[in-house]
């Protein structure tokens, strides 16, 4: 069926039942919105859409509105402009925007939607004096940090953390101008079972949510001269980080990120890369293990600590299918405050380690008592950005570096963890050559790639048949979870908290939606391809580890260090 | 004068009260109840004035094994309290007309929902669904006719904005009581998506009084814009406070106050809400308009639910619409930006003018504004209606007119 | 039809209303559990509505009604002298968790101003004298 649609007073034709929202889209009319995300239930809340449709007596809203042929609308009328410059006027006033300049010092002052839309609606005045509501910061969290007094309740997180994430511990509360985004029994985000994804704070459109800065921490330890401050980098920051300055998602800046840290004060610039390599010769041989005594698989990777939490919560009764192996951050974190202190002959408490991570549940990582405080601090992607910021740094003007030694190599499969899919894809790289003995041919694993919610493959390792999963998103998690307790067989399986694997963290700069993330995802895989080795044990610098300390994959020592346990969370 | 039409068979118990409607609905077929109720031309009672035949039109069109009446008994608006009257008193007649439209859109379970604070009233349905129960005009097949159907009773939680159509479905399914976002419409996709009729409870009693006789009663009463009766709910400022019925066109509105409400308590009268603090108000000459929907709608006011406020000149003003504002603000669902922000500003401006002393003409173009905006782009009709009252009486009362 | 044969969320919550005189915690995860709805989700919907009350409420929760028609009746009047008498503000509790004052809007009884419902009960046509006369019967 054709729709014959008149907008602003010219004919268009579209052949599906669309919103009038997205009709206007394809004529290239934006339509100013704040609670919309097409990827979310349509909640209809803030008006600012609203459209006139002759005939209708009332304004329409544009983002749940269905075309109808011989329909008629202004979208940009004087009515329509007046009434959208009256709500934002509104907004305005109860966004605690008052002299206290909240924007300048605000986490979104250069992200925020607020700002942005009523730029696009054009207000000259603002005539509706402030309210200060006054609300209490919850600042009891490790990863986010919630700022009631800014929310302009849109709704978005809620319905974020509900339909995607499927964590559901956001929700609106009471009624009239009491309403609230909360969480359960006004608890606060630390005290509820929140897995610190960060996705709500990627949906919000003001800065009502943002990461537990650590940023003053660092500069901190950074100007003890009695601390050596290391920094590792993980691998989804690379191939975000220029965003920050102004530069197409997918821009890879990996030598200047180094030379900006150096810059920085960082005492040494190491890469979580190295450390992703080290993960996959501990995880794979543990894999290798149980997939020959065929005991607790399916194997569940264990390096996405919003996961962790997740299961931690939800599905304790399988903790034990769990990788024992720390995250790459954590490991690196362990290697550096036992091995390389004692190799350079500091004491363990002279290092700071600081992990650049795409991730907000990193820094709850952190400072879980198992993980012994071998990660001092965490900065997201964005925090990193802003102490460039800080320290006058123009990133992307700077000539590319090299990372320090012994833990500055990486394959190209380590780089692969920024992407959902990678971890698997590494292990099997490794798995089969030490399962088979045999080099492998095509080390591309096409079926774990890509965006799709669960990917499964089934895999042969020379005569064996290896049954693989992968799931992102914790939505996603959730219901491949349901169909392994119902009895599905997987023998190894990748989850990560976030859509689209780390790349798509809760630490990344924002807009992170899915155009973004696949440029992103592009650049990991393209690093990996024109890496020198794409293997993670062919890591020369991991194998001298091995032979220096470790001595081979799960032994004692690197169960001391490297593995750990986990927490029965009600 | 009072015309007794629908308060007929009041106080009748179970053992004397004779459900003549439903016996005669049960003899037609579905398609000549909806045609009679369509033939009387009978607006809804809860506050909208939509044609019920209408309504009914749909959902019984509607092909689908389940669907559900819904009795809304959710009357919050301050100023009315006729529903609470029908409810306590002539409780068989409400169930009545509950049965006789699922009948006609052949609906076989039903729901009457009644807000939390009327504890007496629903103790009366609650006894009186037992009893209709256990005499078989409820249940399986009722009064031996091939028809069944089921009620049960919700009671309200304290919320004024489910007595909106679609918060009130939400609330019923367990959710908060936001409005839905329409289309669909609850007569195509209601409660649990089901096709779905929302009725006050004096529309629904109104029906089962008028299935009593054979010819359309009802155009034999009020105007053809306005046909019928309505229960009127009047308080405020009046000697007489109470339920009365009156016949539409028969009466102006200073007559309702004077002849029935026993006229104005203090030194005059000041200003009129006819349908309560969700209209605008009239004083001086338009208080001789005759009660009906066309003929205060052309005031620029608007009928309500039949909750009528009358306010003596003596009273401060000011705090009156403080007063009104308060009730929006609070009771808003607080989904939508319009409204929640828009009356909580308001209301904000409204403590600075009574601290300040004073009422801006700016203050008041504002109100305007925010006023326009919410009717134009809020999310429901409570929103819709929040500023009409607050902003007639500054308007009124406050705005200093320049005259040439 | 299952959700028509089982009892409605917010009649079960109604029920533990009354039973407790507010809704427990244990309660709010028993029936999130019950109903496969979130905990939080199940908290916004109660903290909707202002009969439910998330923190122990006294015996007595009086209702006082402010709107319009019950304020040309002076309701204010009444207020201050509960107030005065109890020497509990607007959603206080007494120190013998006996009473429990709120503000309510409109309780439907508009004609018999100034009103006021304790646990139910309606009581209408008051004066202060009254008022305190029956909160005194309940002490």
């Amino acid at each position: 069926m054709t729709y014959c649609v008149k907008i602003n007073d010219r004919e268009y034709k579209f052949d599906e039942e669309i919103s009038i929202l997205q009709a206007a889209a394809q004529a290239h009319i934006k339509i100013p919105t704040l609670c919309y995300n097409e990827k979310l239930a349509p909640y209809g809340s803030c008006r600012l859409c609203s459209v006139e449709v002759e005939g209708r007596k009332t304004l329409m809203p544009a983002c749940v509105t269905k075309i109808e042929n011989g329909m008629i609308v202004k979208t940009h009328s004087e009515k329509v402009r007046r009434v959208r410059r009256t709500i934002m006027e509104l907004i305005i006033a109860s966004h605690d925007i008052s002299c206290n300049l909240n924007c300048l010092n605000c986490s979104r002052s250069s992200s925020c939607e607020i700002r942005q839309v009523a730029q696009e609606i054009g207000i000259h005045s603002i005539r509706i004096p402030p309210i200060e509501k006054k609300q209490s910061v919850d600042s009891s969290s490790h990863a986010i940090i919630r700022e009631p007094s800014k929310c302009i309740v849109c709704n978005r997180c809620v319905r974020k953390c509900a339909e995607v994430q499927n964590v559901n511990v956001l929700t609106v509360a009471n009624r009239g101008p009491k309403t609230i985004i909360t969480t359960f029994m006004d608890r606060g985000m630390g005290n509820v079972d929140c897995t610190n994804c960060g996705q709500c704070i990627l949906e919000c459109p003001s800065g009502a949510l943002h990461e537990a800065y650590h940023l003053d921490y660092v500069w901190k330890a950074i100007e003890n001269s009695d601390k050596m401050v290391i920094v590792q980098t993980a691998p989804a920051v690379r191939v975000a980080i220029a965003e920050e300055f102004g530069f197409k998602p997918g821009t890879i800046a990996t030598g200047q990120l180094v030379s900006g840290l150096r810059l920085l004060g960082f005492d040494k610039v190491f890469d979580t890369n190295f450390t992703a390599d080290l993960t996959i010769m501990e995880e794979g041989t543990e894999f290798i293990k149980r997939f020959k005594s065929q005991k607790k698989l399916p194997l569940f990777t264990s390096c996405s600590p919003g996961w962790i939490k997740f299961i931690e919560h939800n599905y304790p009764e399988m903790l034990d299918n769990l990788s024992t192996c720390k995250s790459p951050q954590q490991m690196f974190g362990a290697v550096i405050k036992s091995f390389y202190a004692q190799k350079i002959g500091m004491d363990r408490d002279k290092i700071v380690v600081v992990s650049l991570m795409p991730c907000t549940a990193k820094k709850f990582e952190a400072q879980r008592n198992e993980m012994k405080g071998d990660v001092d601090y965490v900065l997201t992607t964005r925090e990193l950005a802003k102490m460039f910021m800080q320290a006058g740094i123009k990133l992307m003007d700077l000539s590319a570096e090299d990372y320090d030694s012994p833990f500055g190599e990486s394959s190209g499969a380590a780089e692969l963890f920024g992407s959902s899919g990678g971890v698997m894809e590494a292990a099997l790289r490794t798995a089969y050559e030490i399962i088979t003995g045999h080099e492998l041919e095509n080390l591309n694993f096409h079926e774990v790639r890509g965006l799709k919610g669960i990917k499964e493959a089934c895999v042969k390792i020379g005569t064996q048949e290896v049954k693989v999963a992968v799931a992102h998103g914790l939505g996603n998690a959730r219901i491949l979870m349901e169909r392994i307790k119902k009895g599905e067989k997987f023998d190894f399986v990748e989850f990560m908290a976030c859509p689209g694997g780390c790349i798509g963290g809760g630490g990344q700069p924002i807009p992170t939606n899915e155009e973004v993330i696949v440029e992103r995802m592009t650049a990991v895989y393209d690093i990996d391809t024109l890496a020198k080795h794409r293997k993670s044990h062919e890591n020369e610098s991991v194998k001298r580890l091995y032979k220096e300390f470790f001595g081979e994959p799960l032994s004692e020592r690197s169960h001391e260090l490297l593995h750990t346990s986990y927490t029965v969370r009600h | 004068m009072e015309k007794i039409f629908l308060k007929t068979d009041f106080g009748k118990t179970i053992d004397n009260y004779e459900f003549l409607g439903l016996n005669k609905a049960l003899r037609m077929k579905p398609s000549e109840v909806l045609e009679k109720v369509k033939e009387n031309c009978i607006r809804g009672r809860g506050g909208a004035g939509f044609p019920a035949g209408i309504k009914w039109d749909f959902v019984a069109a509607e092909k689908s094994e389940i669907k559900f009446v819904v009795c809304n008994g959710d009357e919050g608006e301050p100023g009315t309290f006729k529903d609470r009257f029908l409810l306590e008193n002539l409780p068989f007649k409400v169930i009545e007309g509950i049965i006789i439209a699922g009948y006609a859109v052949d609906a076989r379970y039903g729901y009457i929902y009644i807000r939390g604070e009327y504890e007496k009233a629903i103790k009366s349905i609650r006894e009186s669904i037992h009893k209709m129960t256990e005499r078989k005009l409820l249940g399986k097949s009722i009064l031996g006719s091939s028809f069944g159907f089921e009620l049960k009773l919700i009671r309200g939680a304290g919320a004024y904005v489910c007595g909106d159509e679609t918060s009130l479905l939400n609330s019923i399914e367990g959710k908060r009581g936001l409005s839905r976002i329409k289309p669909p419409l609850p007569a195509k996709e209601g409660l649990y998506e089901k096709p779905t009729l929302v009725n006050n409870v004096e529309t629904l009693s109104v029906i089962a009084e008028i299935l009593k006789y054979d010819q359309n009663i009802y155009l034999s009463l009020g105007t053809p814009k306005s046909r019928g009766t309505k229960l009127l709910s009047i308080s405020g400022d009046v000697k007489n406070p109470g339920v009365y019925e009156i016949e539409f066109g028969k009466m102006s509105i200073m007559q309702i106050i004077n002849d029935l409400a026993g006229g104005v308590k203090g030194s005059g009268l000041g200003f009129v809400m006819p349908g309560g603090i969700a209209t605008n108000i009239i004083s001086d000459e338009q208080l001789d308009t005759p009660y009906t929907y066309e003929d205060l709608e052309q005031t620029g006011s608007s009928l309500g639910s039949g909750g009528m406020i009358v306010v003596s000149k003596d009273r401060d003003y000011l705090s009156i619409v403080k007063n009104i504002s308060d009730f929006f603000m609070n009771e808003t669902c607080g989904t939508c930006f319009p409204c929640r922000e828009g009356n909580r500003n308001i209301n904000k401006m409204i403590d600075k003018m009574i601290s300040d002393g004073k009422v801006g003409s700016q203050d008041i173009e504002i109100i305007r504004e925010i006023k326009q905006a919410i009717g134009l782009a809020a999310r429901c009709g409570f929103g819709q209606a929040s500023v009409n009252s607050i902003l007639s009486i500054l308007e009124k009362y406050f705005e200093k007119k320049v005259y040439v | 039809m299952e959700k028509f044969y089982s009892k409605e969320l917010i009649e079960e919550l109604r029920d533990i209303q009354d039973t407790y005189g507010y809704i427990p915690e244990e309660q709010i995860v028993k029936i999130a559990t019950k109903k496969n709805i979130p905990k939080a989700h199940l908290y916004g919907v109660i903290s909707f509505y202002s009969m439910l009350y998330l923190e122990p409420t006294g015996k007595y929760i009086i209702r006082l009604c402010n709107s319009v028609s019950c304020r040309l009746n002076n309701s204010t009047e009444i207020l201050r002298s509960i107030k005065e008498f109890l020497k509990i503000e607007n959603g206080g509790t007494t120190k013998d968790k006996k009473f429990t004052l709120e503000v309510a809007e409109c309780l439907g009884h508009c004609g018999e101003g100034p009103v006021m419902m304790i646990n139910g009960q309606v009581y209408s046509f008051l004066t202060p004298e009254e008022a305190i006369k029956i909160l005194k019967s309940l002490q």
